[in-house]
């Protein structure tokens, strides 16, 4: 083992270990409570979040709605809205734009949050790491989210600065969403909706609501094959032969596509079926698109029967969410292109690879515990150049990985909560590349955080890393924990 | 009963009981509330502080809180000891009443749950002291219940007035309570028909 090790030149163990930090320190797409919503009704960010951005059973409902209130919305409003032409206008219909609403007031809103990271003593050979680092990264996002009236509804957030000033910044999500398209084919309310543009995947976890200060591991796990003959040889692939699996989909990063879904039965079942472009870069790296599926079904476990139909359960001291436990279920399918214009093998073909991305979760709750897990395995078809012939590709050991997380957390008060994280990553692929000592990365986060104010929000997160290698100058390789504390500020107006 | 005009109704109960009583006299303090530092004289609670050797059975009649469009409303309700109070929720949405003390003293505080659109909780109140309603899910949701000694009670309009009616004879000490501002008490003799009180709260 380490004297294959040895044979990885240091800056390739650099360069490994580089990506993977980056990935990890890269700026999670974040979505965030909406301060605009909290105007709109004149309500506080609770009634949707219990921690925000995480929402609770109230603003699920609230969003599954089109961002309107469940019931009764008009009455809730206490800013009026801009009417687009008259009701009336309905009845001229197709002989006059169909009338719609705007919100009264610009629905912006604005976040910033910024952390303040410990980083243990790494070898001098792993690349330098300060110690701290104060507020990185340092994000600020603006989100605009409403409804066009009664069956549209819009989101866009945008990282305006993302990592320090002039950093580069992306948008999260942006999307149309038409809700309850069913309706008027005589199906269950909720059955039917569909949304379009750039979105977060129905993903049995959110990664843009997440509480948490750092990505789940396996949301961030791409599949690339190690560059070099021994690792490939390694993994099974023909000697002397290149490995060719460069997939860059990561599972937790907004993609463009069309989305159809549903959540009919007040939410219980879910489902969704979403055709993307594999990856939310400007443009489309390959022809082909990709397909998810996902599907849930709720168990409300509330005994009486009329807590059980409510938006949100009756406590003894108040509402609450619902005691219940989710299952799950998702595919995600496609098909990798590379050598599109033949420059990475002259004189070959393009090659298509298939690749999926499968697994199940669930998510209990019961009062002021929460404990959800996901599952996923990851395989990607590796294609090598048939040098025997010049012309095709021959199938080899594909790329794999297994992955998931489960976390635990609790309300100590309503405005204080403890939470334990558990990712792991099993990758051979990556530990030929020299990213950790063994094929499963495991990463415990414990953590606890405040609510300051409902929109003030002050994190602390300890991460206790897998063991990663590094080569010194004269050969030899030691492995070292990159542990670190995370703490974070975060507010929204 | 109609909301909008519970707290007059709440107001008036007392007096109400009073003229039944047979009690001598059947005064007015009629006053006006001023105030400095506070945004305005709405809500303020006025009433007769305790009157030596004198007791009040607690009202028959029911006052009712409403839960509507997040809010409560009343927002400050004036209501003698003893009386009982319903808590209404006519929202679709769930909430609950709670107040963390009475007047500071967190062993009275309470909880009263959660109930649907349409139903009512009540609630006797017998210790003295202002309740700070709330709802746990929207705190953006605030009441007051300010518990008084006796039936002589009422709550400013917005322009700062106030009636107490059917008060006997005599002379009281007028107290106050707001939501923003300090305690004010004055003497008043209602030996006339009308009596008329000038009352400044201040921040």
């Amino acid at each position: 083992m380490k004297g294959r090790l040895r044979n990885t030149s240091l800056m390739a163990s650099l360069a490994a270990v580089v990506v993977v930090m980056c990935g990890m320190l890269s700026s999670v797409p974040k979505t965030a409570a909406i301060p605009a919503f909290s105007r709109k009704y004149q309500t506080s960010c609770t009634t949707c979040h219990s921690n925000y951005p995480e929402l609770n059973d109230f603003g699920e409902a609230f969003k599954k709605n089109g961002f309107k209130f469940p019931k009764d919305d008009a009455s809730f409003i206490k800013e009026a809205v801009v009417m687009l032409g008259a009701k009336a206008q309905k009845e001229a219909f197709p002989e006059a734009v169909y009338p719609g609403e705007i919100p009264g007031s610009v629905p912006i809103a604005f976040r910033y949050s910024g952390n303040f990271n410990y980083n243990s003593k790494q070898p001098i050979a792993a690349g330098f790491l300060p110690r701290t680092d104060l507020f990185v990264p340092n994000t600020f996002t603006i989100i605009g989210a409403g409804s066009f009236g009664p069956t549209l509804s819009f989101w866009v957030d945008n990282d305006i600065s993302a990592g320090g000033a002039d950093a580069a910044a992306s948008l999260g999500d942006g999307y149309l969403k038409f809700n309850d398209l069913g309706h008027a084919l005589g199906l269950p309310k909720d059955t039917l909706n569909l949304r379009m543009g750039q979105f977060e995947l129905d993903l049995p976890i959110t990664q843009a609501r997440t509480i948490n200060l750092t990505p789940y591991d396996v949301y961030s796990q791409a599949s690339i094959a190690p560059v070099g003959n021994a690792a490939c040889t390694t993994i099974g692939s023909p000697a002397a032969t290149p490995c060719t699996t460069n997939n860059p989909l990561q599972f937790g990063i907004p993609q463009r596509g069309i989305e159809i879904g549903g959540y009919p039965n007040d939410g219980n079942f879910t489902w969704s079926l979403a055709v993307v472009d594999g990856s939310n870069n400007t443009a489309a790296l390959r022809n082909s698109k990709d397909v998810y599926v996902r599907v849930s079904q709720r168990f409300n476990l509330e005994r009486d029967p009329e807590s059980r139909n409510a938006i949100q359960a009756a406590g003894p001291t108040g509402p609450r969410d619902h005691t219940s436990i989710r299952f799950g279920a998702f595919y995600y399918y496609g098909r990798n292109a590379l050598n599109m214009d033949g420059s990475l093998f002259p004189g070959f073909g393009t090659v298509h690879e298939p690749f999926y991305r499968a697994g199940g979760d669930f998510r209990f709750k019961y009062r002021h515990l929460e404990f959800y897990g996901v599952g996923m395995y990851g395989h990607d078809q590796n294609l090598l150049p048939d040098t025997m012939t010049g012309t095709g590709f021959v199938r080899t050991s594909p790329v794999t990985f297994t992955g998931g997380f489960a976390q635990a957390q609790y309300w100590i008060y309503p405005w204080a909560m403890a939470l334990m994280r558990y990712d792991f990553v099993d990758s051979p692929t990556d530990f030929f590349k020299g990213v950790s000592r063994y094929n499963t990365r495991n990463r415990f986060s414990p953590g606890v955080q405040f609510l300051v104010r409902a929109n003030i929000k002050v994190a602390f997160e300890y991460q206790h890393r897998w063991e990663r290698p590094v080569t010194l100058s004269n050969g030899t390789t030691i492995f070292f924990h990159p542990n670190g504390i995370v703490s974070g500020i975060d507010y929204v107006f | 009963m109609s909301l909008p005009g519970i707290a007059a109704k709440a107001a008036f109960a007392g007096s109400t009981m009073l003229a039944l009583a047979g009690a001598n006299g059947a005064n007015e303090i009629k006053g006006k509330v001023s105030v400095q530092g506070i945004k305005s004289a709405e809500n303020i609670a006025v009433y007769v502080d305790v009157i030596a050797d004198k007791k009040f059975d607690p009202p028959k009649e029911h006052i009712v809180v409403d839960q509507r469009k997040m809010a409560f409303i009343p927002h400050v309700v004036a209501v003698q000891q003893g009386t009982t109070v319903d808590f209404l929720n006519s929202d679709p949405v769930g909430h609950n009443v709670y107040w963390p003390s009475i007047s500071g003293n967190k062993k009275l505080s309470h909880n009263l749950g959660t109930w649907p659109k349409g139903e009512k909780k009540p609630f006797q109140f017998n210790d003295l002291g202002t309740a700070s309603l709330l709802c746990n899910v929207h705190p953006e949701m605030s009441g007051y219940v300010v518990v008084v000694p006796t039936p002589y009670f009422a709550v400013a309009d917005k322009d700062g007035n106030f009636e107490i009616k059917n008060i006997p004879a005599g002379k009281y000490t007028l107290k106050t309570w707001g939501e923003d501002g300090k305690p004010t008490t004055q003497a008043v003799d209602a030996s006339a028909a009308t009596a008329t009180v000038e009352l400044t709260v201040k921040k």
